[in-house]
């Protein structure tokens, strides 16, 4: 999404998905996993007559609502919307103006989609080609059509092919930057959207700054504290720059190659301590291998309000510490949903018995390691203060040095007001009235200015700046072999100086673009460009002549970085079609792949894995739990649901087996793993794949390790953790598991005494 | 609430997703057993395409109360705004109102006959039982009273999707009846937009 053009968030939002003509959801099950945000969806069957389709390996309840339904092969999404732009393009159902002006490498896709006629997508897919051909005819002429996805898109080795695909062809339709339409990425928890922008991830600082040394320079000196003494925390000047591992990984880092596993790249050494703050990590793919990381470490901290089953999965018997963390009601501040508007959250209770919040554990672990100071200073700097409020303070912080997705006008004051407020804002549109005028709910990033209303469709170019239009950002250069990469004239937002295209404002083009001429006062204040122009004169100029500072340019259909350019079908590296490994083999392999070498082509053709591991595993989440079920399970109620875990497998399938409805099967993974469920009766599921859910742990291939809670801590339910058996397998670029199209072999298991 | 308004519920069937809000909503308020279900939420047909459907059930607080009929010890009563409770020191847990009811709306404890919850529960409306109002005795044999604080029954204020209404029936047929007459018509948007953004004139 960032490399089509520009940022990787949610378009539009879940209200203004009453505005679509047509709803397309690939890998998303809305109904299970926001069904608050759901009534949307159904409002938009209602009252717009909007004709929902639902594409997924299984019949979700959200497919229950569905006007189609199509049951796709798990890992095939990108033969299936190839098979989609093959008849757009073939019957000219195409957006040409918008491709023309506003897309760089349509052309290349084209090429490749001529190769997906409907009978080769249905050998792929499984999707019968009569429906890929009514679903597509829908989709193209229903008017303006969103597009939703979540986590069944993007957790494939192709997932970053997936996402880039999938933008692909609602660019190709016209459907972006309008209401109504855009890609409508589901967040699966609360505040992800928050997370991801404060630099939850291993190869970006806050704010989706790189690691270059410009960055940490700016940041530096954005939070009070010297270069120098930052890039001395490193190893070595050069570890500062380099990505980390990531959350699917980390365990490599611990077992540090040995016995077989994926070498690593850290500096010679192996993780050795692990802090663990409010993260479900029984619920990531290839849990043995976790246990096997967490048995390696000299210390691990759990910080959770429940006992995080971390704990217990381990054998690990010294320094293992277990902080009790207070919940979100027990403190207060902003929270990002899923629509990048933000929200401010008041304590509810103070924190009971001796739990403590996040940010009290964490300032005092700063203490502990003698950085306090430097890790507070950024809080004072506003005002010059000699102390700081929280999380006021934090909130302004954020404001003043988040330039990149826009945050300037998230200030505390103004956060606070909106929330204060939300009865005088329009559900759908987001727009205020009364006092609230000129402004929209939670001003939804890029929010410019301390006045900025914020954005609410992003590239929407029917609205002037100031309103929260713009083009697609300047990211990827002026041009690319020779073909101008900005956007051509007449699609500049509503009310721009530009009639067309612009490249992204810095100090050097400042006065040309925007044919003003700066003072010397202001000269002396900007910053290098607009990400880090601390003065905000850049932002400010650009707001006054109708321009975003990020440009206005073409989105792309081609990532020339990328090892695919164009996205490509490429099986799963466990793929029940060995036929088709041949024709669409996977990448080779990788080093240093976030630190660790990573299999793609050898793992895939190791042995062909459909002989012994004939049926497709697809996992997901029940409606009364989330992540690894940690606080869900906990409840008597939410637990009283599903008290136990299971599996959903076809009476045809199941009956192959021997495996009666509620007995126990044994489900085998490819890594030589197994768990022990209890096979319930479905008709959700094919008779080729099974469906697991992943918020159960607390036993682990066959055994139960429940005696080891520490006294009354345990959950009110306990089972096997899927990914126990989710296979190995990572996306390229995003090293993302791929834990939505594995293998697995099944079998009855006895009831023993 | 005018004079004559009667309390029903209404189950939106396009609207159900079956995420069991109600259901666990009403349980964790009124503190029940896991074995007493006030509410619950059955599908139909499950996974089969184009035939699966979900409804939330619970007393339907009839007006000419089969339940009430049956009572050998006559424990139950109407109130004015159409509310089927009933008297659970009078209740003798016998489940005639069961064989009667025609939503298996009536519920027995698992565990003897003086479960927490008394003989025989069902749902109140969240309207509290025979004993003083509000009182401790009330909430601990019939759970939260929270129409006489003037809210709206716990289960549908929780409802996700808004498919489960409850009220004075007038006032759902209106609910029902503006989903049914916006078919078709586009998002509702309110009416209003801005002449001002960005603190000047646009
Ligand atoms: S218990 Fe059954 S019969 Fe009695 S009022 Fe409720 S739904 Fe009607
Ligand atoms: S009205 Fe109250 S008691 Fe009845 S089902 Fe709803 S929440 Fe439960
Ligand atoms: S909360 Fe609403 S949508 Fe969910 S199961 Fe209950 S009635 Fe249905």
């Amino acid at each position: 999404m960032a490399n089509t053009w520009g940022y990787g968030a949610m378009t539009n939002s879940l209200g203004d998905i009453q505005n679509a003509k047509a709803i397309i959801i690939f890998g998303a099950n809305p109904a299970v996993n926001h069904p608050v945000g759901f009534q949307h969806f159904l409002k938009a069957q209602e009252r717009n007559n909007a004709q929902m389709i639902v594409v997924d390996p299984v019949f979700t309840k959200t497919a229950a609502k569905a006007d189609i339904y199509v049951r796709i092969r798990p890992g095939t999404d990108i033969a299936f919307m190839y098979g989609m732009l093959h008849l757009i393009f073939k019957n000219g159902w195409e957006d040409e103006d918008f491709i023309n002006d506003r897309v760089y490498a349509m052309d290349d896709i084209k090429a490749e989609a001529a190769k997906w006629t409907p009978e080769k997508v249905s050998d792929v897919t499984g999707v019968p080609a009569e429906k890929l051909i009514q679903v597509t005819k829908l989709y193209a002429s229903a008017g303006v059509g969103t597009l939703i996805w979540a986590m069944g898109l993007t957790q494939h080795s192709i997932g970053s092919s997936n996402t880039r695909l999938a933008p692909i062809l609602q660019l190709a339709l016209g459907n972006m930057g309008k209401e109504g339409g855009g890609t409508n990425i589901l967040r699966g928890h609360d505040n992800v959207q928050g997370a991801t922008d404060m630099g939850c991830l291993s190869d970006t600082l806050p704010g989706y700054y790189g690691l270059s040394e410009g960055s940490w320079k700016y940041f530096a000196s954005s939070w009070g504290v010297d270069f120098e003494w930052l890039q001395g925390r490193f190893k070595s000047s050069e570890w500062m720059g380099k990505k980390g591992f990531t959350l699917a990984r980390w365990w490599a880092g611990a077992i540090n190659g040995k016995d077989g596993n994926d070498q690593i790249h850290n500096a010679g050494t192996g993780l050795k301590n692990l802090f663990v703050m409010g993260n479900g990590i029984t619920s990531i793919a290839q849990q043995a291998k976790v246990k096997e990381g967490l048995d390696n470490l000299d210390m691990l901290v759990l910080c959770d309000p429940f006992v995080n089953e971390a704990a217990i999965l381990t054998d690990k018997q010294d320094d293992v510490f277990i902080l009790p963390a207070a919940t979100q009601f027990e403190t207060s501040g902003t929270v990002v949903a899923t629509n990048r508007s933000v929200q401010w959250r008041t304590k509810v209770v103070d924190p009971l018995y001796e739990s403590k919040t996040d940010q009290w554990i964490m300032f005092e672990l700063a203490k502990r390691l003698g950085f306090y100071d430097e890790f507070t200073a950024g809080m004072k700097i506003k005002e010059n203060k000699k102390d700081f409020t929280w999380p006021e303070d934090a909130t302004d912080e954020i404001a003043r040095i988040i330039k990149t997705i826009g945050l300037t006008g998230w200030t505390a004051k103004r956060v606070k007001s909106h929330t204060e407020n939300w009865h005088m804002f329009d559900q759908i549109s987001g727009r205020g009235y009364g006092k609230m005028k000129g402004e929209y709910y939670g001003l939804p990033w890029p929010c410019w200015t301390e006045k900025h209303s914020g954005s609410p469709v992003l590239y929407n170019t029917d609205r002037s700046v100031a309103e929260g239009g713009m083009g697609f950002r300047n990211r990827f250069g002026l041009e690319h072999d020779g073909t101008n990469l900005l956007a051509e004239d007449g699609s500049a937002p509503k009310d721009s100086f530009i009639e067309g295209g612009y490249p992204e404002i810095n100090k050097d083009n400042i006065e040309k673009v925007l044919g003003i001429t700066l003072t010397e006062d202001e000269k002396a204040k900007i910053g290098k460009n607009w990400k880090v122009d601390k003065s905000n004169i850049i932002v400010e100029k650009c707001m006054e002549k109708g321009l975003a500072p990020y440009g206005n340019a073409k989105a792309r259909a081609k990532v020339w970085t990328f090892p695919d350019q164009i996205p490509m079908h490429r099986e799963p590296l466990h793929s029940p079609r060995a036929d088709l490994v041949k024709e669409f083999p996977s990448y080779e392999d990788k080093s240093n792949h976030f630190r660790v070498d990573t299999k793609y082509i050898s793992k895939q053709t190791e042995q062909e894995w459909v002989k012994d591991f004939p049926i497709n595993l697809v996992t997901g989440r029940l409606v009364n739990m989330n992540g690894a079920g940690m606080e869900n399970r906990a409840s008597k109620y939410l637990a009283a649901l599903s008290p136990e875990m299971f599996c959903q497998i076809h009476p045809d399938l199941a009956g192959k087996y021997g495996i009666r409805d509620k007995s126990m099967m044994w489900i085998h993974s490819p890594e030589g793993t197994k768990i022990k469920v209890k096979a319930k009766y479905s008709f959700s599921v094919s008779e080729d794949r099974i469906f697991i859910p992943f918020h159960f742990a607390g036993h682990f291939q066959g055994e139960d390790l429940t005696h080891k809670f520490p006294a009354g801590t345990a959950p009110y339910a306990s089972g096997e953790s899927a990914n126990t058996v989710t296979n190995y397998g990572y996306d390229i670029v995003t090293q993302i598991p791929e834990t939505k199209g594995g293998l697995c072999r099944i079998e009855y298991a006895k009831e023993e005494a | 609430m005018g004079e004559f308004a009667r309390l029903n519920f209404y189950c939106d069937e396009h609207r159900c997703i079956n995420c069991d809000g109600c259901s666990v909503a009403c349980a964790e308020a009124h503190e029940l057993p896991e074995y007493i279900s006030r509410r619950k939420v059955i599908t139909m047909n499950e996974g089969i395409e184009n035939m699966e459907y979900s409804l939330s059930i619970a007393c339907m607080h009839c007006t000419d109360a089969p339940c009430q009929q049956v009572c050998p010890v006559d424990c139950f009563y109407i109130r004015a705004d159409g509310i089927v409770l009933h008297d659970k020191d009078k209740c003798i847990g016998c489940a005639y109102c069961l064989y009667a009811c025609p939503f298996g709306a009536p519920q027995f404890p698992l565990d003897g006959a003086f479960g927490t919850k008394g003989v025989m529960d069902k749902c109140t409306m969240c309207a509290g039982g025979p004993e003083e109002t509000n009182s401790h005795e009330e909430r601990e044999l019939y759970g939260q009273n929270r129409i006489s604080e003037g809210k709206v029954p716990v289960c549908a204020a929780m409802c996700s999707t808004k498919a489960l209404l409850v009220g004075d029936s007038a006032k759902i047929s209106d609910i029902y009846r503006e989903r049914i007459l916006s078919k078709g018509h586009g998002a509702k948007t309110q009416p209003y937009g801005w002449d001002v953004a960005y603190g000047k004139k646009l």
